[in-house]
């Protein structure tokens, strides 16, 4: 974010939030047009962040006048990728293609679901906060942030979004590769046998509040975790040893980064305006916002880096020994694979463990 | 089958044929000796309504062939008008039983045993009866209760003469008419479908298959297949109760909520279609039951259809973009998936996803986009004639639109791309 400024307004229309402005050049991915686009000087800007940059820098701003904290995710939660970069090295060096376009083209799919943020139903929070949140990114999440969001992720109209972005870097760094015919049923093969209980964490508050509160929670944490994606990409993609367009294909992923920071800015902010205030309970008295944000903070995490993190791995590690049977030694090939995982222990602590309540004077 | 019969049924198909073609062509051929225009497209719709129901009249009196027939007309909103479609829409495949004696001499026939020698009970009454074949709750000999699928006798004899019968129709139209609709690859592709319903075998390997692709969910039913009693024309199966999937009240009177159903089911259908490119092609809600648990049970597979390779994908992607309204990577979808221009100009994709963007602007995933999109699609198609349309995109449109229809009566929607495997846990 640009460094603060005291003069930003903390109103925005919805049309303010979802506007482009124009570019000297526009950003055209294998032969898509994509969304962003490059100023005179050559740099590249992000969609829709005209007004929507500042706007979230003026709320982050407010939130510091008003002493509140912004709540920061931990990096070091963040667990390792499955191939890392040395391990879909080798796989593409040895000619097992397979796994990492799977993998590419899981994340394109993936990033192209965030689009469903959009349909995330926002209760008419003024009713549920006891606190007013006028000149706040609460206050604009239905009036253009979820929908830009949106829009990154997937594209809109003659635009192309991250999905399509995505797409243009695997397109270029492996030539078009061929992709796997079971992408699909990677992705939708988990049953509801396996699928999460949407147990209500917080049954006190109103049901469609919760709902929103939780996606936005596991939404910011899916995003944080997403940097580890990119700089996995990047890398592996501007790799001149198996990337054929390592500078256009490295450059992309760099693009969507860029592209994703305003995400996390904004959901991170939205979370800390509700943990500075006090939610309506259903029943009429009142819960602290931290103690219902820091609940859902702590949930989503523990869940992403323990059971979440083994099963996506579990699942991956099936499908790579299955490609791996066209090498000649798919034995050795393995063992060398195995021998550059990265070991990672998922830490202790969240940071969002509930807190001691306040000892009895 | 007795000459008498086959040459009734030839009749009757030939004299509906020459009866709906002088419906048109009568006041075409007056309009052109008084020097008039020819009728535009809404003037025509009266003699489009009173083909569809002669048409309509000739099946259900010859069932069989001409019902399906039917029933595949009715799914091509991208040849025929709306007018047709609405009426033939209405031609189910439910039709009066076959006498108990008959079939019972085909489960004989087919088993080699009489009929008590396999089975402790044998309702006489069947559950149901379709133009092919009748089902019939029964009672194996160690006491388990089963239904029995019974091919009608002489049904495959039916189907060649009406197909014949047919092809025939369809040539003559052609010779005499300059610019005809494309009938026959209607008829070859209801000829397809008839070889796929009437092998019992086949049917018994896709439900296998079914099975197969929903293991590890243990929410969706698909009956067990005793392959020892079941026959090319003879199929007994584990027998599966559970509430018809448009029976709201009773849904909802066992605890279960109506939208939690038809997400369930839409994420069945796009987990066969889209990811394993197999799927139960006939979800019409005879053949979908909800249990008190929740679980679906999916039944009859005689229409289950193999797609090709790519075109799951393909599909997601034209899916996709349609939701997202992202007209650039629509047109590269319906490339890949297949579709085709008389003259090879993409800007006939670009007109259709014109008019798909004008559809709505609000881009959600949540709501009857099954229905509403390919309707639109469809009449897009028919009104700029120049594509052609695989006909496997066909029969996923029609699945869709059935799940459509499902959702309707059960006052729910599905949002499809949480179906897709989408949560937004799983967002970036």
């Amino acid at each position: 974010m640009a460094a603060p400024s005291t003069d930003l307004p903390l109103e925005y229309s919805r049309e303010e939030l979802l506007d482009s402005g124009s570019y000297d050049e526009p950003l055209i991915a294998g032969g898509v047009r994509c969304h962003g686009g490059f100023e005179a000087d050559g740099s590249y800007r992000s969609p829709r962040t005209i007004h929507r940059a500042p706007a979230v820098q003026a709320w982050q701003e407010r939130l510091r006048r008003e002493d509140c904290d912004l709540i920061q995710i931990d990096p070091a939660l963040m667990p390792p990728q499955y191939p890392n970069v040395e391990q879909a090295k080798l796989l593409l060096l040895e000619g097992v293609r397979e796994p990492v376009v799977r993998r590419l083209t899981i994340i394109s799919i993936v990033e192209g679901f965030g689009a469903i943020i959009r349909d995330v139903g926002v209760p008419d929070l003024a009713s549920h906060v006891v606190e007013p949140i006028t000149g706040t990114s609460l206050d604009h999440l239905e009036q253009g942030l979820f929908e830009a969001h949106a829009r990154d992720e997937a594209g809109y109209r003659d635009e192309g979004g991250h999905k399509q972005m995505w797409e243009a870097a695997r397109d270029l760094a492996l030539e078009n590769p061929k992709i796997p015919g079971d992408v699909l049923m990677q992705m939708m093969g988990q049953g509801p046998g396996r699928r999460r209980e949407r147990k209500r964490g917080f049954p006190q508050i109103d049901e469609r509040l919760e709902r929103m509160l939780a996606t936005m929670a596991q939404v910011l944490a899916v995003e944080v975790f997403a940097m580890g994606a990119f700089d996995w990409g990047e890398r592996l993609l501007s790799d001149s040893e198996v990337s054929a367009e390592p500078e256009a294909a490295g450059r992309m992923v760099s693009f969507i980064r860029a592209d994703e920071s305003p995400h996390v800015e904004y959901l991170r902010t939205g979370l800390s305006e509700v943990a500075a205030r006090t939610l309506r309970t259903v029943d009429g008295g009142s819960i602290p916002g931290r103690e219902v944000v820091r609940g859902m903070l702590h949930s989503t995490l523990r869940g992403l880096t323990r059971e979440r993190r083994e099963e996506q791995r579990n699942d991956i590690r099936g499908a790579l020994i299955e490609a791996m049977q066209v090498h000649a030694n798919p034995a050795s090939l393995l063992e060398r694979f195995d021998e550059l995982e990265t070991k990672w222990t998922p830490p202790e602590h969240t940071g969002f463990e509930p807190e001691d309540p306040e000892p009895q004077a | 089958m007795r000459l008498f019969v086959r040459a009734y049924r030839s009749l009757r198909i030939g004299s509906t044929a020459v009866a709906i073609y002088l419906l048109y062509k009568v006041p075409a051929w007056t309009r052109r000796l008084l020097q008039r225009p020819p009728l535009g497209d809404d003037e025509l719709t009266p003699t489009h309504q009173r083909a569809a129901r002669l048409l309509l009249w000739t099946a259900l009196g010859l069932r069989g062939v001409l019902i399906k027939f039917c029933q595949v007309v009715a799914t091509r909103a991208d040849v025929f008008p709306p007018a047709i479609i609405d009426i033939l829409k209405q031609c189910h495949d439910a039709v009066p039983a076959h006498p108990f004696e008959e079939i019972r001499e085909q489960v004989e026939r087919e088993l080699g045993k009489p009929l008590d020698a396999v089975f402790r009970e044998f309702d006489r009454e069947p559950i149901a009866a379709a133009s092919l074949a009748q089902v019939h709750r029964a009672v194996l000999l160690h006491g388990e209760p089963v239904a029995v699928k019974v091919q009608y006798p002489d049904i495959e004899r039916i189907v060649h003469t009406d197909l014949a019968n047919m092809r025939r129709v369809c040539a003559v139209y052609e010779f005499f008419d300059p610019q005809p609709i494309a009938l026959l690859p209607l008829v070859q592709e209801l000829t397809r479908h008839l070889e796929l319903e009437l092998d019992f075998e086949r049917e018994a390997d896709c439900a296998d298959r079914i099975r197969d692709l929903f293991a590890r969910d243990g929410t969706v039913v698909v009956p067990q297949i005793h392959r020892e009693w079941s026959t090319r024309r003879v199929l007994t199966m584990e027998l599966v109760g559970g509430i018809k999937i448009t029976e709201r009240a009773r849904i909802e009177a066992a605890g279960l909520r109506p939208t939690d159903v038809m997400q369930e089911l839409m994420r069945i259908y796009t987990r066969m279609i889209l990811a394993a490119g197999f799927f139960q092609a006939d979800p019409h809600p005879g053949n979908l039951f909800v249990q008190e648990n929740g679980h679906i049970v999916l039944l009859d597979f005689g229409l289950s259809k193999e797609l090709p390779e790519g075109f799951g994908l393909g599909l997601f992607e034209l899916m996709f973009s349609m939701m997202t309204l992202n007209q650039s990577a629509m047109v590269r979808a319906f490339e890949e998936l297949g579709f085709e221009t008389k003259n090879g100009d993409p800007s006939t994709f670009l007109l259709i996803t014109e008019r798909m963007m004008k559809r709505s602007d609000t881009g959600r995933f949540e709501g009857e986009f099954t229905e509403e999109m390919t309707d639109e699609l469809f009449d897009a198609i028919r009104e700029n004639p120049v594509v052609s349309v695989p006909s496997d995109f066909v029969l996923v449109g029609r699945a869709f639109s059935l799940l459509s229809g499902i959702g309707a009566s059960l006052g729910a929607r599905a949002n499809v791309l949480e179906a897709m495997g989408a949560s937004t846990g799983a967002t970036s």
